[in-house]
């Protein structure tokens, strides 16, 4: 059985789009990736998988039963985090996680032990008023809050946002321990470089369409790099001229391009450049769309 | 139950709060009470050169007002407009909050369906509102034993009382429909305060113009108090009118909250 699967999922807010024909197959126990510049239909997806929003066309199913006529059933087994987290100020930390908690049908008990293993992993102290709280511990309450009742799917709506690296590690470590016990994980995010770390396949979703799904393997062979050189003197432009470079950019002494293809390669000609400094670094999601996926039209 | 239980402990204090200046209006106003039966016939001649509309305004009977009911009808008159604040307060927030707070999110994601959130808020509202008419009861009982100088029928105190809890019913009913209908309510008071005092004047302009047709317009003159003096019961007509509103207001409030699309809190 597919952990999540939708048919032609379609959303319009009035007449403004939201998603568009979206099909997406999330496997039981796979780590999803779900990537997208803002606004490209991420959440409005999420948002419709958990109820909080209506279809306008289509349909969506988790574990098999529609997310509108078995909502409350289906969330019984759904953990989310949302890209920003409020919750009621007047609360303790602890409190809030309580409340939480009662909404399961499990072990309290074993969720409270759950909770207090998790509040010191994450290094949060569970007296403190949800109003003292920075955003960042916030943060660290909403991932407790969507694990603690060990939830078949996880859904992460761009979470790391807040999160300082170390805990970002941690949390990172957390969701892999919870996937290798079972757990299916659906984790959107816009940047491409923490989706690679933890997901086996991922969705790439634009305009409100999904116009890609890959293995991350795949996508790591097929990796977009931007790279920013400083020159001793004004560079030729063909000397860049080779498969694979894009969006090139020369001014005075500095160069700016795209690669995709063979390291080798591109080192080659880097080799015979008189290099003052380099960088290399992932591009944004933009940039690999308008260079890369728009040339191939791809659908 | 779990959020029945919190939205009582959200609202303790503001309830708290509420029963308190309910007691303290009743008890100063009751206090007064003696010193305007000392003398009846000096002050009823004074009040009568009031203009008749001012007095109407004021909703001050000449024929009751010196009785131990009718000064009670009066100082109800008050303690209606205080009281309809709070139940609109809590009829509007109880339900609006999971928007304005932004953790609609949380509590629409959890295992549970909305209509079950509605109708445990609405619970919960229900219950502050019994609360405070319990308390309201009580203390006008009290207040009225103590500076009454004549005896009186509990029934007939208790029957002028209970409209406080019919009006906050209706109040109730009105915020809730209003919280699901205003997309972003960013002020509960924003919103109570105007609809309040709006039918409030309405229900006063009605009185003084002398158009009995108003009272079908404000919930505060469904309950006139010399009817009630007089007749010791209630206008059925306004039961069955209040009892309408009521089911049509909380129905519509069920079937927008079930229908409507909770937007991204950011």
């Amino acid at each position: 059985m597919n952990a999540i699967e939708t048919s032609k999922l379609t959303k319009f807010y009035g007449t403004s789009r939201g998603i568009v024909d979206v099909d997406m197959t999330v496997n039981e126990g796979e780590i999803y990736g779900f990537i997208g510049p803002n606004g490209a239909g991420k959440s409005t997806t999420i948002r419709t998988l958990l109820g909080l929003i209506y279809a306008t066309s289509g349909s969506a199913t988790i574990f098999g039963k529609d997310v509108i006529k078995s909502g409350p059933e289906i969330r019984q087994e759904i953990g989310y985090l949302p890209s920003e987290v409020f919750y009621y100020d007047d609360m303790r930390a602890i409190d809030l996680l309580k409340y939480s908690a009662s909404f399961y049908n499990k072990d309290q008990k074993v969720i409270g032990t759950r909770i207090k293993h998790l509040a010191e992993l994450l290094d949060l102290d569970l007296k403190k008023k949800i109003d003292d709280l920075s955003y960042g511990n916030k943060k660290k309450v909403g991932i407790i809050q969507g694990l603690a009742h060990e939830p078949k799917l996880i859904i992460l709506d761009e979470p790391t946002g807040g999160l300082d690296p170390l805990i970002q590690q941690q949390f990172f470590h957390l969701l892999k321990e919870e996937n290798a016990k079972g757990a299916t994980i659906l984790f959107s995010s816009h940047i491409l470089g923490e989706v690679q770390k933890l997901c086996d396949r991922v969705a790439i979703i634009k305009d409100g369409t999904i116009v890609k799904v890959e293995q991350i393997k795949t996508l790591l062979e097929n990796s977009t790099k931007r790279f920013k050189l400083e020159l001793v003197n004004t560079p030729d432009a063909s000397a860049f001229d080779i498969d694979g470079v894009g969006d090139l950019a020369i001014a005075n002494h500095s160069v700016s391009f795209l690669y995709r293809g063979r390291v080798n390669d591109i080192t080659k000609i880097l080799a015979e450049q008189d290099l003052i400094d380099f960088l290399v670094e992932e591009p944004d999601l933009e940039e690999i769309f308008m260079h890369y996926y728009q040339k191939e039209d791809v659908q | 139950m779990n959020v029945f239980l919190r939205e009582l402990s959200a609202y303790r204090k503001s309830t708290i709060i509420w029963c308190a200046s309910l007691s303290a209006i009743l008890i100063v106003f009751m206090a007064l009470y003696p010193a305007f039966t000392t003398d009846v016939a000096a002050t009823k001649q004074v009040l009568s050169q009031f203009p008749e509309a001012l007095r109407t305004a004021l909703n001050i009977s000449l024929a009751n007002f010196f009785t131990i009911y009718g000064f009670y009808g009066y100082l109800l008159g008050f303690a209606l407009l205080a009281g309809a604040i709070q139940a609109m307060n809590v009829g509007t927030g109880i339900i609006s909050k999971e928007v304005s707070g932004k953790t609609a999110d949380f509590l629409l994601s959890k295992p549970m369906t909305r209509t079950r959130v509605v109708s445990a808020k609405l619970a919960a509202a229900l219950t502050i509102i019994v609360i405070t008419n319990v308390v309201f009861c009580v203390v006008s009982y009290l207040a009225t034993l103590m500076a009454a100088t004549e005896t009186f029928a509990a029934g007939t105190l208790f029957l002028l009382a209970s409209t406080m809890f019919l009006v906050q019913l209706v109040f109730l009913a009105l915020g809730a429909f209003f919280a699901v209908l205003i997309p972003k309510i960013k002020s509960v008071i924003a919103v109570s305060m105007p609809t309040v005092f709006t039918l409030y004047i309405i229900g006063t302009l009605g009185d003084v113009l002398g158009n009995d047709k108003v009272r079908y317009l404000s919930p505060f003159k469904f309950y006139d108090t010399n009817y009630i003096i007089r007749n010791v019961s209630l206008e059925g007509k306004f039961i069955a009118i209040e009892t309408a509103f009521i089911v049509v207001a909380i129905a519509a409030s069920y079937v927008i909250y079930i229908k409507k699309d909770v937007r991204a809190s950011a």
